[in-house]
């Protein structure tokens, strides 16, 4: 009954492009966004594609030399960050696999010699990505479901220009961000958080990736609610909502994700030292706090602040890397 | 369309009442989400350009008026420069860097190998770690006494490297020849898996068919590869190049957290971005800062539509 909007992004639409690095200044923390919301879904299970012959063993052979070789290289420097954190300074500097002495000394400063201890910069990272990732899921549910479903003058218009402002790249709105929060009164104490959040309270991202995947269920489930008598707001709420996990799941994990690791906006929007969320206190300590090149403790505090989203990635890696791009661009 | 229409149905009414519901239910659906997004995007980019346009007091506003002022000077300022050099240099080397890893990558994890789905996840597992844990990592790794010139140094190495120079306790990060390189290297280390994940969905998108004709014409892996799965992947590349570009455009957390604010050593890792930074924040200069981010903007707005200009103008064959 109700309309698609004629022009859907395409994979090649810079738009979308820009919207990978939409979340946290550099391509580190958001290319999984381009990849939820670019990328032509995959059709069905993944089709292994036999370049040539791949009978040939050596060939073969050369494939699991480079992956092998290329895996160690992903993991060796973390694997020797952690080696690292049970060792002494002194032993630090070493070439050795196996810390001696093994201390926990590092790690017992990290725990609790640092200012802001480390629970408090834990506490600042969890209150600002769960807000935002909440703000992402309940505002991008809202826009998303209106933009996939409900009619409206004005509807394309206002949907497009929310696709636009993937163009904006976050440095141009470093300054003016910084004034309005300001402005705003945000910019004093523990408000500096909710600045963050303000900043990151809903993305293009969020709102497309889940505008898609309501575009993807059937027509007749709604209907069928209306029918029963329900208003917009209970259908949304009771029948499509629940419908929209796995699109809920991509948001959450990609907001999540992206805020814990983000470094930008806490650089520019936090000045007290208190309100310091990991990444900030991590880059600070070494930069300024005399921590300097005390590698152990720093390689502790980078286990730390790393532990939460690895945790994630072990149960969710479907989300990060292939369910998101199922759920992007269906519809 | 008016209130009585609702409280007495007709044939019409029911319909446009309906119609009506449904339009106030979308506007208070997207009234807030619409209200951040014009005023913190679409507000900001504008008032970004307003205030590149002034003399701007930090705490009164604006002071006066300057025209282009802010951004002839921009030109002719040295260190400003300076770092459109050295975050175009960064991003001409670091993305097809990158790009060529991510596709190597990509090509042989879709094989017929075991352990795909393993593979896929450590190539990709730098990228879940925040720029500023990667960043420690490496300023230990290749710290002079770091596990990088301490390997090389067993690996007997050393003379290799200094034929180029170095000497065994090179300071990669803290030497202002090599700094932005190894920033480089970082980054590519840290993407490769993301730009795999980017061209695996493209070359999943190739049919299996063209595959099946190429081996009928006789050709071997290598040709296949150049000859079909290459020209291809244009929209993959396309969208990789573009994600690079701008990301590239923007370097900015992996500068800060090794240079520090001054893109230390010797404004090696001073980035536009950086350079905003310090314009706005330490130099107070609002005016000036808006029109760097202004430029910045027009420098990515213009890269993404050469590169499209580009990459669809091109035929598939002759790449």
């Amino acid at each position: 009954m109700r309309d698609v909007p004629e022009r859907e992004p395409t994979p090649t639409d810079p738009a979308l492009a820009q919207g990978a690095l939409d979340v946290g200044g550099g391509v580190a923390q958001a290319r999984a966004i381009g990849v939820a919301a670019a990328l032509p879904a995959p059709v069905g299970k993944q089709q292994a594609i036999v370049v040539g012959d791949t009978s040939h063993a050596w060939r073969r052979r050369l494939a699991y030399f480079f992956l092998i070789g290329y895996a160690l290289l992903m993991f060796v420097p973390f694997a020797w960050t952690v080696i690292t954190s049970f060792k002494t300074l002194e032993d630090s500097v070493r070439l050795t696999l196996i810390p001696q002495p093994f201390t926990t000394a590092a790690w017992d400063y990290a725990l609790n010699e640092l200012h802001p201890n480390v629970a408090q910069m834990f506490f600042n990272s969890f209150v600002v990505a769960i807000a935002v990732t909440l703000t992402n899921v309940v505002l991008g549910s809202f826009a998303g479901y209106a933009f996939a479903r409900l009619r409206f003058p004005g509807r394309n218009v206002l949907f497009l220009l929310v696709l636009a402002t993937l163009m904006i790249p976050d440095q141009l709105r470093m300054l003016p961000i910084y004034i309005i929060t300001n402005a705003l009164g945000l910019g004093k104490g523990p408000l500096q958080l909710a600045s963050i959040v303000l900043v990151l309270a809903i993305s293009a991202t969020s709102v497309f990736l889940l505008r898609q995947y309501f575009l993807t269920i059937p027509k007749d489930l709604e209907e069928a609610a209306r029918m029963d008598g329900a208003g917009h707001w209970t259908t949304f709420l009771r029948v499509m909502l629940p419908l929209a996990t796995p699109a809920i799941a991509a948001v959450t994990i990609l907001q999540f994700q992206g805020t814990w690791n983000g470094f930008f906006w806490p650089f520019v929007l936090i000045r007290d030292q208190n309100l310091w969320t990991l990444p900030l206190g991590l880059t600070e300590f070494r930069l300024v706090g005399g921590f300097g090149t005390n590698w152990p403790p720093l390689m502790a505090t980078v286990v730390l602040a790393t532990a939460p989203i690895l945790v994630l990635y072990m149960f969710f890696q479907r989300y990060f890397v292939e369910g998101i791009a199922a759920s992007g661009v269906k519809g | 369309m008016t209130a009585a229409s609702a409280t007495r149905p007709s044939k019409v009414a029911p319909k446009r009442v309906g119609e009506r519901q449904e339009a106030l239910a979308g506007y208070a659906l997207i009234a807030v989400p619409m209200l951040l997004f014009l005023v913190l995007n679409i507000g900001s980019i504008l008032y970004a350009a307003f205030i590149s346009v002034w003399r701007w007091n930090v705490r009164t506003g604006p002071q006066k008026f300057l025209g282009l002022d802010n951004y002839v000077n921009a030109l002719n300022d040295p260190i400003f420069r300076s770092a459109v050099t050295n975050t175009i240099y960064y991003t001409v080397i670091w993305v097809p860097l990158t790009m060529a890893l991510g596709l190597f990558l990509a090509v042989i994890v879709n094989q017929k190998i075991r352990g795909k789905t393993f593979f896929r996840g450590a190539f990709y597992f730098p990228s879940i770690a925040s720029s500023a844990a990667i960043s420690t990592i490496w300023i230990f790794i290749l710290n002079p006494f770091g596990l990088f010139n301490e390997v090389r140094g067993v690996l007997g190495l050393n003379p290799l490297f200094s034929l180029l120079g170095y000497d065994a306790n090179q300071d990669w990060l803290g030497d202002y020849h090599t700094a932005m390189n190894g920033v480089i290297i970082l980054n590519a280390w840290t993407t490769s898996g993301t730009f795999m994940i980017f061209y695996l969905a493209s070359l999943q998108a190739i049919p299996h068919e063209v595959y099946e004709a190429a081996a009928i014409d006789g050709a071997g892996a290598w040709d296949t590869f150049w000859r079909v799965t290459f020209p291809l992947l244009r929209p993959g590349h396309f969208f990789v190049a573009t994600v690079g570009i701008i990301g590239g455009l923007q370097l900015f957390d992996q500068a800060v957290q090794i240079g520090n604010v001054d893109g230390a050593p010797a404004n090696s890792l001073m980035t536009l971005v950086l350079y905003l930074y310090n314009a706005a924040f330490k130099r107070l200069q609002y005016g000036y800062a808006a029109a760097i981010g202004v430029v910045l903007f027009l420098i990515i707005f213009t890269a993404t539509l050469i590169q499209r200009r580009i990459f669809e103008g091109r035929q598939p064959t002759t790449a």
